[in-house]
């Protein structure tokens, strides 16, 4: 239930949506899956099932370029995390997903997210809503990565993710920020300083 | 840039039916309620459709022609997408955040695009009975297109991304002139020259 509420509380963000309608519309469809540590939610060579929200725990997504690991996305509580392509697409996946820490996600199959769209244009509409915000964070990180410095990059996410340095193992964060481990481990003692510049 | 609304070119309108219905299997005559939402707007070759700095009004296909979306990083040009007929381009987080544009959408051929300004898509969606539908599909696939282009971003090497790129557009070579096409593909222009002597000579 709890979980249920939280992501009730997100989907509030973009737009309305009573407990009425929530119970009516989604709590039929939405299951929640808890995962271990090192669980994959999603496998390569699988087509996706699953649109998840993370409701606790830490996620990332990542694919295999000959034997190394290339994460591509790590997320927290509040937010989703699918292999998007393979879902809406139908295809294989090129990703994989796996818990980082112990994780709880609702979860929404493919199959009754279509027939929800097919059913009510208030959730074909909040549908949209939330495609177009995925779109719009994914334009971003494309701009980031294509004009920002590893360095910049590096600042960038710390500042703004002051927690994930102590949750995430440093070689995933080199990994998503496409930074070389020694040059990570270096900007981490620029950070002590940088910090203590930083106005609060 | 002409704006046409009253008197559109029946080419142009058939190619937008049969684009748009790539996205949703719906007939002309529903697709007819979309028109009167949309603008049919002509650029010469070169042109800056949406600059740095601006704030993109406008959800365009191509129905004609080719556009570039760049970024510029210390003076290069970075391409992010080139888009042809029946491709979606615009500056996505400018129109959806109302936000300057960090990029540049300029055309390398003469272009014809059907577009949707920001107010217009709003009541269209409101109010053309598919909308909602239409939108989240063309969204969907723009969002599938773009994790793609990540992933052979990240997961190819040069020589992958260019056998891939020409496998899959083989006529792009004539229409591009080469510097944009390894700017895309992130490939240095001496290697993408390299890649398309061996590659002729493989036959």
């Amino acid at each position: 239930m709890e979980s249920q509420k939280y992501f009730h509380k997100y989907l509030t963000k973009f737009i309305d949506l009573s407990d009425e309608e929530f119970n009516r519309y989604l709590m039929p469809v939405t299951k929640v899956r808890k995962f271990n540590k090192k669980d994959l939610l999603t496998k390569a060579g699988e087509v996706e099932n699953f649109f998840n929200f993370i409701c606790n725990g830490l996620v990332r997504k990542y694919y295999k370029k000959y034997n190394e690991e290339i994460n591509t996305q790590i997320s927290s509580e509040g937010h989703i995390i699918h292999s998007q392509e393979s879902f809406h697409s139908r295809t294989p996946s090129e990703y994989y997903i796996e818990a980082i820490e112990p994780t709880t996600v609702v979860s929404i199959t493919f199959e009754d997210l279509e027939s929800l769209f097919l059913h009510s244009k208030k959730m074909e509409h909040l549908g949209r809503l939330i495609i177009t915000y995925s779109l719009v964070i994914k334009d971003r990180w494309q701009i980031q990565l294509v004009k920002m410095s590893p360095r910049e990059r590096f600042l960038n996410f710390v500042t703004k993710n002051p927690d994930m340095m102590q949750r995430v193992p440093q070689k995933y964060l080199a990994s998503y920020l496409n930074i070389k481990p020694e040059t990570f481990s270096r900007f981490k003692h620029l950070l002590r300083s940088h910090i203590k510049s930083i106005p609060v | 840039m002409a704006v046409d609304k009253r008197n559109i070119n029946p080419s142009h309108l058939a190619l937008a039916y049969s684009y748009l219905q790539r996205f949703m299997p719906i007939g002309a005559e529903q697709l007819s309620g979309l028109i009167p939402y949309c603008e049919f707007r002509e650029f010469r070759k070169k042109e800056i459709i949406v600059d740095e700095g601006e704030i993109d009004n406008y959800l365009n296909m191509v129905i004609k022609g080719l556009v570039r979306k760049y970024i510029k990083v210390k003076g290069n040009d970075k391409i992010l997408q080139l888009a042809t007929e029946g491709h979606v381009v615009h500056s996505e987080i400018s129109f959806l955040t109302r936000s300057p544009s960090l990029v540049i959408l300029q055309t390398l051929e003469p272009t014809v695009l059907v577009s949707l300004s920001f107010q217009k898509m709003e009541e269209a969606l409101d109010k053309f009975p598919h909308g909602e539908r239409l939108g989240r599909l063309i969204l969907t696939n723009m969002y599938i297109k773009k994790d793609e282009r990540r992933y052979t971003w990240m997961a190819k090497s040069v020589r992958e991304r260019f056998l891939d790129y020409l496998t899959h557009h083989p006529h792009m070579l004539q229409r591009i002139p080469q510097k944009y096409l390894a700017s895309y593909l992130n490939i240095k222009p001496e290697t993408f020259s390299r890649l398309k002597h061996l590659s002729k000579t493989k036959g």
